[in-house]
Formats: C-alpha cells, structure tokens, sequence
C-alpha cells in the first residue's frame, strides 16, 4: 500500500545536485522538469559562482515525454561548456528522463572529448534519497573521470564525510577533521569546500588509503576506489565528536596508516588538555546546576544520531533515551550501525530506531519517560513537539530553520566544545 | 474513446509548417493507437485582421493613461503588425478551428499561441519530423495514460 511520508528528512535523489555544488567550480547539468532545482535547494549557503538558480537544466515538458529529452540535453549540455566557465560537468537525471528511457549516458559520452569533462551520474527520485545521489555522484567521478595510477604520495588520505548541504555542519566539520589529520602528519585531501575542487579530485588515485567517516554512507563509494585503484580504507564509522571519540579516531587512523605513536598521543594530549580545561572551568554549571535534562533523544541522519549519541553519553554522562535514525538507512547496513549504540561507556547501551515516519517517532517521544525535561537533537519538526514537552531542542539535523551555520562544526575536540556551547546555552536560556 | 489531432504540414508527409503559417490543418481521427486521416480544415481568411488587432489595442491599454498605452509606439499597444502581445486575439480563429481537437502537432509554436491551446486542454508538440513517426509516438502516449499504464520503458 502507498505510505504517506510525514514530516520529510532527505530530498529525492537529484538532491546531490548539492554535492556537485559543494565542490569547488563544478557544476550540474540537470536533465530534468522545470522547479526540481528551486524545490531542491535550501538557501541555506547555496549561493554564490554558481547557484541553483543558474544550474543549467533541460526543463523537459510533456513534449519530451513522448518524443524523447535528448536532443534537448545534447544542446544544453553544449552550450553549458559554452557559457559556463566551470572546470567539471555533472549531468544529473532527474525522474521523468529515466522514466521513458533517455539514454543520457550516451548523450554525456558524445562530450567525452570536450576540453572540460563532462560526467553523469542517474539521480532519479525514485532510486533513492539525495544520500544515494550523493554516493552516484562520487561513483560517477570515480568511473568515469578518474584513472588508475601507480603514483602514491605517502600520506596521502582521502577523507568523506556525510552528505554536504544535507549535514548542516559540513564545512566545518570536513575543516576541522582536515586540521586534525595534519596534525598527526597526515596528508588529507578533501573534494568538498574552500579551494578544493578539481585540483584534489585529481588526487585521489593517488591516496595512501582512504578514511570513510560514516557509518553508510559512501561505503561502496571507497569498496570501488579499493577495487579500482587499489587504494584500501578505513571505514570510521562513528563522527568524532568531543574528546573520547576522537581520541580513540586519531589512534586508530594513526595505527592504520602507520604513523609514529608518540606523534599521535603527542597531539591527543595537547588537545585533551585543553578539552577538559574547559570541562573543568565549567563543571561546577555542569553539575550543580541541573539545567540539564536527565535523558537525550537524537533524531536525524545516523551519522550525527551515532555521533552524538555517543558524545552526550561518552563526554557529558547523559542517559540516551530511544534515538531516531531518519534517513532511510539502506537494510544491509542497519545492524552494525545498531550495534554501535550498544558500545557506548559506562555499559551503557541506547536503543535506536530506523524511522522515517515523524509521526511514529513523535508518538514515541511523547509516550517516553525522560525522567523529567527531555532534551532533544533533532530537525526542526522536533522543535514544536519539544516545547509542548517542555524540554531542550537543538536544530542539528535537516530540515533547520533556526539556526544559520556558515563554517561552525561539531566534529573534533573544538566541535565538541562548541554542541556543548550550544546545548547549554539552550538550556540556560530556559533557567533566566 | 476517439480524438482528434491537428498537423500542420504542407505534404501531408513531414511536419513542416509552423503554426503562425499554416493556412489549413490536417485532421486526423486516433482510436487506440490506430489513426486516420479524417479531414483537411482551412485557416479563415482573416479579413481586416489588422484592423481588428488595433481595435482590441484601443480598448485594452488605451484607457487609464499610463501603461501599455502611451504613447512611445515601443509597448504592448502598437499592434498594427498584429506582432507583440496584442492578447488574446492574435490567434483565436486558427485556436477556435481546432477546439475539438486534443493535441496539434506543428514544427514551431510561439508561446502565446501554445497557453492559449493550454486553456482549451489542447497539447501542443512543436516537433521535426514525419507525420507518421508524431501520430505513432503521440498516440502511444495518449494510450498509455488514458489507460493508466507506466511510460516507463
């Protein structure tokens, strides 16, 4: 039976046209109605040398339908490489192309000698979420740009995390886990951001390894770089967040990629020393006050629902109620992700829930006992529902729309300071 | 159920006519995906079009003063070429001569014309091709969604 899908976490899969975007002097070629890129885009930071205002876009109406889009895509294509001063093309599909059956592939594979490249990757709604688009995105770079090379820079680490746009923290996020790479004596090379773009594209056949920081997503995106360049990976499934899970991360990718120990810990504790300086300043608000709620909810991509479960029960000795993981986690993935919230310190386990459906979850949050005022990490749809529970509500998940982020972060030791920052702020906020 | 689809074409083979110079229609009768050709219509010879366009020009944008209507011969108002967006009723008799039809197919169709077909639920395919390929692939779609069956392919 048709299900209706209440409050939406994710857009369809041409929502990796944000990916694109995200990398520096790319652009989306869009085969697709007119509105998908106005529907799609956040304003939410997606202006600038190109926006989706400005994405070139077969806007395909009911003549194409039945005689075929891709003539229409042919010449939009080229003029594109015409008008548009980019240093990479990424046609994207949208559903109605794929429906009746253009063969976009082979349209984007007559440009295959065009003096910029020009690649494709099936982004149609109905094959999934803008999580997938975004794994077709890089599957696309990875097959159809990219060559295997025998050069390796030692040092050289791809780094992905989550979905950019979609993770509200992206940038900062990719920034501070760059910086703290370097610090061990790392070589991180990041696709998404500031002065990034194709010169590091170019790089990525030439990695040591790469460092998947997710617990899904992009998974089969590194699989197929081991395949096809040969390069391994470790997959980190959990987002570092404040001072025991990055610890631990650093270790781990300083013992994978070899690198000096004392090096590590050198840097770990400088980090952690500060950390907990900060920590101990402020334990007296921590403690004595009880501004804080007794029992946490995360609601949102299982990247942060992980990474912050596991900082709010790890860091800061809060008792995770049930989490909410709302982005239609692939089924295979599922129980090893499950089995992470079975990890946390002090033997304590959070149960988690793979659910899409807000109402369900909504239902559950209002039915739980949180022993008190809940706090609760969620998208904004949360925020009503946790004020009519009278708890704490911090907008870290998509959709936000009460908070402007421009390059702040959560990930690292700084990032974790910073959801503290945020969190208490919130609940002090309340108290005067 | 069957319907009807307006071609313009001078041979009856391509489609080879805009909409703005076609002089008559073929008409052609689709049930299913079978179709025939059922009539030829012509185009009534506008007699003072012209005229009729400046009238509709007076009336329209000449009153309050300010608008399309003063002056510079620049605007909307000048419709003595019957070009511009002398409104609705540049192409209503060639609109008004197809009414009962369901979709036209032509080589080139301009938007005005194409939103006022819209309003009459007429699609409008401005293609280059055979008139055979246009009726085959307009029909099937028809078909298809008449009958609740996936384009997908």
């Amino acid at each position: 039976m048709a299900k209706l899908l209440d409050k939406q976490r994710y857009k369809c899969a041409l929502g990796a046209m944000q990916t694109v975007q995200a990398i520096d002097r790319a652009i989306p070629v869009l085969h697709s109605g007119p509105g998908c890129a106005q529907k799609l885009s956040d304003s939410n930071g997606s202006s600038g040398y190109f926006s989706p205002n400005i994405f070139p876009c077969t806007s395909i109406n009911e003549k194409d339908v039945v005689f075929g889009g891709v003539k229409k895509l042919h010449s939009t294509i080229e003029n594109a490489l015409k008008v548009i001063d980019a240093d990479l093309y990424v046609v994207l599909t949208g559903c109605i192309p794929e429906i009746v059956g253009d063969d976009s592939g082979e349209v984007v594979s007559e440009f295959a000698d065009s003096e910029k490249p020009v690649i494709y990757a099936p982004t149609a709604g109905f094959k999934g979420n803008n999580y997938k688009g975004h794994e077709q995105v890089i599957e696309a770079i990875v097959d159809q740009y990219l060559k295997k090379t025998d050069e390796k820079e030692e040092g050289l680490v791809n780094v992905w995390v989550d979905v950019p746009y979609q993770d509200l923290y992206w940038n900062g996020n990719y920034n501070e886990i760059e910086k703290l790479l370097k610090e061990i004596g790392l070589k991180p090379n990041v696709i998404f951001g500031y002065k990034k773009g194709i010169d590091n594209i170019n790089k990525i056949p030439k990695a040591q390894f790469n460092l998947l920081i997710s617990p899904w997503v992009s998974l089969k995106n590194v699989k197929k770089m081991e395949k096809k360049f040969g390069t391994p990976y470790l997959h980190y499934k959990t987002l570092p967040v404040g001072a025991f899970e990055t610890s631990k991360f650093l270790r781990e990718v300083g013992e994978f990629a070899g690198l000096d120990k004392q090096k590590v810990e050198a840097v770990i504790t400088e980090h952690e020393n500060y950390y907990y300086y900060l920590i101990e300043r402020f334990a007296d608000l921590f403690l004595e006050n009880r501004v804080i709620n007794k029992q946490f909810t995360v609601v949102g991509d299982a990247q942060y629902v992980l990474g912050i479960t596991k900082f709010l029960t790890n860091d800061l000795g809060l008792v995770p109620a049930k989490q909410f993981i709302t982005d239609d986690t692939p089924k295979e993935h599922r129980e090893a992700i499950a089995e992470e919230f079975k990890k946390l310190n002090y033997g304590i386990q959070a149960e988690v829930e793979f659910e899409t459906d807000g109402y369900k979850i909504h239902q559950q949050i209002k039915e739980h006992d949180y022993h008190g005022y809940p706090l609760i990490l969620g998208g904004y749809y949360e925020r009503e529902l946790t004020e009519e529970l009278k708890g704490n509500f911090l907008n870290v998940s998509w959709p936000v729309r009460d908070k402007i982020v421009l390059d702040d972060f959560i990930a690292g030791y700084t990032g974790g300071i910073r959801l503290i920052e945020d969190i208490y702020t919130v609940a002090s906020q309340r108290f005067n | 159920m069957s319907y009807l689809i307006a071609i313009a074409s001078s041979d009856e083979k391509n489609i080879d006519l805009t909409f703005g110079a076609a002089d008559s229609f073929i008409i052609y009768e689709v049930e299913g995906t079978e179709y025939h050709k059922k009539e030829v219509r012509q185009v009534p010879q506008e007699e003072g079009a012209a005229e009729g366009s400046l009238a509709a020009g007076g009336s329209a944008c000449g009153g309050s003063g300010n608008g399309c209507g003063n002056g510079s011969g620049s605007g909307c108002g000048n419709g003595r070429q019957g070009g511009g967006c002398t409104g609705p009723d540049s192409h209503s008799a060639k609109v008004e001569l197809i009414a009962d039809c369901r979709s036209l197919v032509c080589k080139k169709i301009g938007f005005q014309a194409t939103r006022q077909l819209e309003k009459k639920a007429i699609a409008s395919f401005d293609v280059d091709c055979t008139v055979d390929e246009a009726l085959t692939k307009i029909s099937t779609y028809f078909s298809k969604i008449d009958n609740h069956i996936s384009l997908r392919q």
